[in-house]
């Protein structure tokens, strides 16, 4: 008798409804937890304003008679260098945190999908040349890459958030392109064409709905994933820039402090961690119920 | 022949991505708007010398005569000349290779150790606590971020229990008291080889904290892959087989099924290789190592832009190769990919 | 199994193949050369085999651009200092005595300022064992003249010349406070002439880390970007006591956290600097003492008074009096600074408080504004800063808030310093409006560095003069007319010449070409089992005296 109910992932296409996901997801234990954490991200960053228990703080205002305190009542998680509650800047670095990623994600799949299911579709050429260039961009690491590109167009949060986009898209190329590959033989598509349906509306209306899943497993793993690249870039200077309540920038301001302040880099940590984690189980668990023969 | 075809057919995707991989460096590091001549000489250097400087570092031709002059120079082996150190860049490149090295390869070597046993045990006892645990263990390995993971331990081995060093590769005391001969600049290997063990203790001290930080996301992304593969060997046929005929079980896990399982593992090893080469910039900082990811970022900060194309290039080649690497001793060991 | 045992075999080729190219390329870098052992007549104080030597462990953010001392005009001075004299050295202000001798004992000048005698200390060698004496000091001040990096220091210079053995004379084309000028930080060490033959003849002579000073130290190794390792100099004419550090390990950390890090976990004895934010945290912990020390740097706020409205005086002073200085001081620095009386930072010739400053009054500035016409404001400004410079950083946006309330929109615009350069000296019409400075003197002499070189213009194209900080495009015949007459006096009489520069500098606060915003304060901290700490500010590249120091008994 197995302690964790183990997920026996269908095989057949009618059973990806949303209903289907929603129960698979809220039966198991670890999803079930990484939701509610997600959908808490989501309701702080929402309501930040009203949440944080000192919100201009969280914005950047000082207060230079508190720096430095350990947690406590007042301040739960303790204050910063310049008197900054940290549980506030942590409750108002949680918009950013989210929105700059889904923007990534969203761009980056907008961009790179359309190429990849266009590729895929019309092979040939096109395909070539657009998996060549896909192929280029994959061979340097994607986070090398972005820190280039960050560096080269200068410190700031948006020129981090283009670099991301730039480092990001070919993934996306590359799971249209192989799901428009395999549809391009199919009968619907055939029949399509047979009845002269232009090929951007059999793109955008047959292929491109069928990358969805693969597409929305790769974006909720790589919602951690670029949370972990914003953080990076943040905290090596290169992204988000003071007084902005980003994480990583406050576990780079707390490193100089772990030895007697520990919390000033401990707390925003862990909400990185947290969150990412999150997103990365529940990615797991889509993978589980969309494509089970795939390596987890 | 179908391998020779395959080998041949990705040396040359391969080298074509090279290709690409150098124009897109040039391209990146020439659109820096700010002035590299002023930043080479120093902070109060007359207009006349910065001048002199842009014109001698070519900065004054127009783009594509510069793009065939970098090439001109990178086939010879010449990556250019950092700004900050005045030294060739290749010589930068070899000075902190073996730093890095040293770490990535114990990060690797500790990711591997636990991971695959790890894989391995959890795929055993699918579905259990243990299972669970594994799997957990290993989502949070890749979900933790390198540079938090870093500090925390800093705070517990340093500050709370004084049994590892903060940070640095070695300490500094001993160069005078017990100077190392330099053989390959792996310190471990140096020190070992010339018997001076209180240097190799010193070194391997120095080393656990920032090799633990950097095994973190490939452990845990071995031991999935692992369970993943291991999972899917068990369940066929020629092992269930096995089972009838009454083979002992271990036997059967680790003789058919680890031998099968290494072709997706190689894959994932060679991934994480990716992950580790880009987790050095965030290790090395944190722990002051005179390596390759502390000097690539620090010539991000600083804008030296020969550096900055000469690590991004370097990066991307190392990378490459190690994909190309990987995919061919995959097509060696697992016949069925070759023929792709 | 046959597979895997060749794969791993093939892992293990491969790492040795790394491996080996890694080691050759490390037996192949440049080993220094080495500076030949000067011949001992007295037996050296630290001997090889058996004793540890006593080591100053440093983590300095100062890195090496060259290791020509002609040359030099950086950061490398924090070494430089240590390993090349001067004539003399400019000491602190409020010591008891103004100079220091070091390679001249003595020296006179004559009654017009213009030719200076100076006798030098006999049996001084290099440490390539060559002899300090005149000509050897003539041939690096010569050198220095023709192609130093700050060579401009010796524009008054005419000619130098060995009278005989220990005797050199200077003669100058117009008076000026010579012992300034060979006290310098840059361009003024005396150098062995046999190593100026080989850099002549090799310019890859120094490249390695080559020193042939006479200083009390000397280049053991130096592995660029990495560590430097500094040996006494057994020989130093200055004599050596136990307790004396007998070498200097620097290691090049450009990271503020990673120095913090690294005094706190006991790998380094002394820092350059800190963030500025855990000075708190160090001052008062009892192992450490912060001292806050004046220091030569100042902060200046130039006006484009080639742009309309700020080419009207009115409108400049009005701005200057809503400037918010002491905000600028305690949030910007810490607390850390004084408000600038003109352009002569606190502690270096030409300062005085005889010169006027504009308070914090905002009430002044608006009542100026409505005589120029601009009642209420209602125009804005762009403000450059350098994005390098995180005290810049702090302190804009408290101009920008200031400004807002007396009806002025500034827009502030960190730009890396190269940039801001750039758009200041492309053309004035579309360059900036406030140009933020950090600046210090090349040696101490703030009539002849600050004032001259950021407001002393001329009338045709301002921004293009030779002159490179004339950053308001300003000229005042006046005002230069002023400067020449204390320039001329400062060789021959420094009371005088003091005033003259004062009455200059009480008209240029009265034209407001810029704001004058506040002179720096520099923090150090020192550990308290090392004595002998002392900050010097003629010389702000030099934290540390290495041969001052010693570890507490």
């Amino acid at each position: 008798m197995a302690a964790v109910p183990v997920i026996t992932p269908i095989d057949s296409e009618n059973t990806r409804t949303l209903r289907h996901v929603l129960s698979v997801i809220l039966r198991e234990p670890l999803s079930l937890m990484s939701t509610a954490v997600i959908v808490l991200f989501i309701l702080l960053a929402t309501f930040a304003y009203q949440i944080a228990p000192y919100p201009e703080e969280g914005a950047g205002k000082t207060h230079a008679d508190n720096t430095l305190l350990s947690p406590s009542a007042e301040h739960w998680f303790g204050t910063d260098k310049l008197g900054r509650d940290i549980l506030s800047r942590i409750i108002m670095g949680a918009r950013p945190a989210l929105m700059i990623p889904i923007g990534v994600v969203l761009f980056s799949v907008l961009i790179g999908a359309p190429l990849g299911a266009l590729a895929g579709y019309k092979g040939g050429w096109l395909d070539e040349v657009i998996m060549r260039i896909t192929d280029l961009f994959l061979a340097f690491p994607s986070l090398l890459l972005a820190m280039a590109i960050a560096s080269a167009l200068g410190r700031g949060l948006d020129k981090a958030a283009i670099a991301l986009i730039v480092s990001w898209w070919p993934w996306y190329t590359r799971i249209a392109r192989g799901v428009a590959v395999g549809l391009r033989e199919r009968y619907f598509v055939e029949a399509a064409q047979a009845a002269g349906v232009s090929d951007t509306v059999i793109i955008f209306r047959h292929i491109l709905p069928n990358t969805l899943s693969p597409i929305l497993v790769q974006a909720t793993v790589d919602m951690g994933t670029v949370i972990l690249a914003m953080g990076g870039l943040a905290f090596l200077g290169l992204g988000t820039q003071p007084p902005s309540p980003d994480w990583g920038l406050m576990v780079s301001d707390g490193r100089g402090y772990i030895l007697e302040q520990w919390w000033i880099a401990t707390f925003p940590g862990i909400a990185i961690f947290i969150v990412v984690l999150a997103f990365n189980l529940l990615g797991d668990t889509l993978r589980d119920i969309f494509d089970p023969r795939q390596y987890k | 022949m179908q391998k020779l075809e395959f080998f041949l057919r990705r040396l040359s995707t391969s080298l074509f991505v090279l290709i690409g991989v150098s124009v897109i460096t040039f391209f990146l590091a020439r659109v820096v708007p700010a002035n590299p001549a002023a930043l080479y000489i120093g902070p109060k250097a007359r207009q006349e010398d910065i001048d002199r400087v842009t014109k001698q570092l070519g900065l004054d031709k127009p783009l594509p005569i510069q793009y065939a002059v970098y090439m001109q120079e990178l086939l010879r082996g010449d990556l250019g000349t950092s700004i900050s150190t005045k030294r060739p860049i290749t010589e930068e490149l070899a000075g902190r290779i073996p730093a890095t090295l040293e770490l990535l390869f114990s990060g690797m070597f500790i990711a591997v150790l636990f991971g695959v046993p790890l894989g391995v045990l959890s795929a055993r006892s699918q579905g259990k606590p243990f299972d669970v645990g594994v799997r957990i263990l290993s989502i949070a390995g890749v979900s933790m971020p390198a540079f938090f993971l870093g500090l925390i331990l800093q705070i517990i081995f340093f500050r709370n229990l004084e049994i590892l060093p903060l940070a640095g590769r070695v300490d500094s005391d001993l160069r005078f008291t017990n100077p190392l001969t330099e053989i390959t600049n792996f310190l471990l290997i140096d020190s070992f080889v010339t018997s001076n063990w209180i240097t190799f203790k010193d070194a391997f001290l120095h080393l656990v904290l920032p090799a633990l930080t950097l095994a973190a996301y490939p452990m845990g992304l071995i031991a999935r892959m692992t369970r993943a593969a291991m999972l899917e060997t068990l369940e066929q046929d020629y092992i269930r087989t096995a089972k009838a005929y009454g083979i002992k079980q271990y036997v059967i896990i680790y003789l058919y099924a680890l031998k099968n399982a290494i072709s997706p593992t190689l894959t994932v090893i060679g991934l994480t290789f990716a992950f580790a080469l880009t987790g050095t910039f965030f290790v090395e900082i944190i722990f002051n190592w005179p390596g390759l990811g502390l000097f690539t970022v620090r010539s991000l900060l600083n804008l030296d832009y020969p550096a900055i194309m000469g690590m991004t290039l370097f990066g991307s080649i190392g990378y490459v190769f190690i994909n190309l690497v990987v995919d061919l001793l995959q097509a060696w060991v697992d016949p069925r990919i070759s023929l792709h | 199994m046959k597979r895997f045992t060749l794969l791993v075999s093939l892992i293990v080729v491969l790492s040795v193949i790394l491996s080996a190219c890694g080691g050759a390329a490390a037996t192949e870098a440049p080993v220094p050369v080495a500076t030949e052992a000067p011949a001992t007549e007295a037996p050296p104080v630290a001997t090889e085999a058996p004793a540890v030597p006593l080591v100053l462990k440093y983590a300095s953010s100062a890195n090496i651009t060259t290791w020509d001392p002609i040359a030099s005009f950086s950061t490398e001075a924090a070494y430089m200092a240590n390993m090349y004299e001067q004539l003399l050295r400019v000491n602190a202000p409020g010591s008891a005595e103004q100079f220091t001798p070091l390679l001249a004992e003595s020296w006179s000048k004559s009654d017009d300022g213009l030719v200076w005698t100076f006798n030098l200390r006999p049996g001084v060698k290099f440490h390539d064992g060559e002899a300090m004496n005149a000509e050897a000091v003539k041939k690096s001040i010569e050198l220095a003249k023709e192609k130093a990096g700050a060579s401009f220091i010796w524009l008054p210079l005419d000619t130098v010349e060995a009278v005989d053995e220990l005797t050199v004379k200077f003669t100058l084309k117009w008076a000026q406070p010579l012992e300034l000028i060979v006290g310098s930080e840059y361009a003024a060490y005396i150098v062995s002439p046999k190593a100026l033959d080989a850099a002549a003849a090799d310019e890859n002579f120094w490249s390695a880390g080559v020193s042939a000073g006479t200083g009390p130290y000397m280049i053991e190794s130096y592995t660029a970007d990495q560590e430097l390792v500094l040996t006494q100099n057994t020989e130093y004419w200055g004599g050596w006591e136990t307790g004396q550090y007998e070498k200097v390990l620097v290691q090049f950390v450009p990271e503020a956290t990673t120095r913090q890090q690294m005094l706190e976990g006991g790998e380094t004895d002394i820092v350059t600097s800190i963030p500025v934010d855990s000075l708190e945290t160090f001052a008062n912990n009892p192992d450490y003492t912060v001292s806050i020390e004046p220091s030569l740097f100042n902060y200046t706020a130039f006006f484009n008074t080639l742009k309309a409205p700020l080419d009207d005086i009115k409108v400049r002073q009005a701005l200057s009096y809503a400037m918010p200085y002491e905000d600028i001081i305690n949030i910007g620095a810490s607390g850390r600074g004084t408000q600038s009386y003109g352009s002569a930072p606190n502690g270096v010739f030409p300062y005085s408080t005889d010169v006027k400053q504009y308070t914090y009054d905002l009430e002044k500035a608006k009542e100026l504004l409505k005589e120029a016409g601009h009642e209420g404001g209602g125009f804005s400004l762009r403000l450059t800063y350098a994005a390098e410079n995180s005290t810049e950083e702090a302190f804009a946006p408290l101009i920008k808030d200031s400004f807002a309330q007396i009806g002025v929109d500034v827009t502030i615009e960190p730009l890396q310093f190269s940039e801001q350069w750039t758009l200041a000296k492309t053309d004035p019409a579309t360059a900036q409006d406030i140009f933020l400075l950090l600046y210090w003197p090349t040696y101490s002499d703030a009539g002849a560095d600050n004032l001259w070189s950021m407001f002393y213009g001329t009338a045709e194209a301002p921004h293009l003069n030779a002159t490179k900080f004339n950053l308001s495009y300003w000229y005042n015949e006046q005002y230069n007319a002023l400067m020449d007459e204390a320039s001329g006096l400062s060789g021959t009489d420094l009371t005088a010449s003091l005033a003259k520069y004062t009455e200059a500098q009480n008209l240029l606060v009265g034209e407001a070409p810029a704001a004058f915003l506040f002179d720096t304060k520099v923090a150090v901290v020192v550990p308290n089992d090392i004595t002998g700490f002392q900050y010097n500010l003629n010389y702000p590249d030099v934290r540390f005296w290495f041969y001052d120091l010693r570890p507490v008994q």
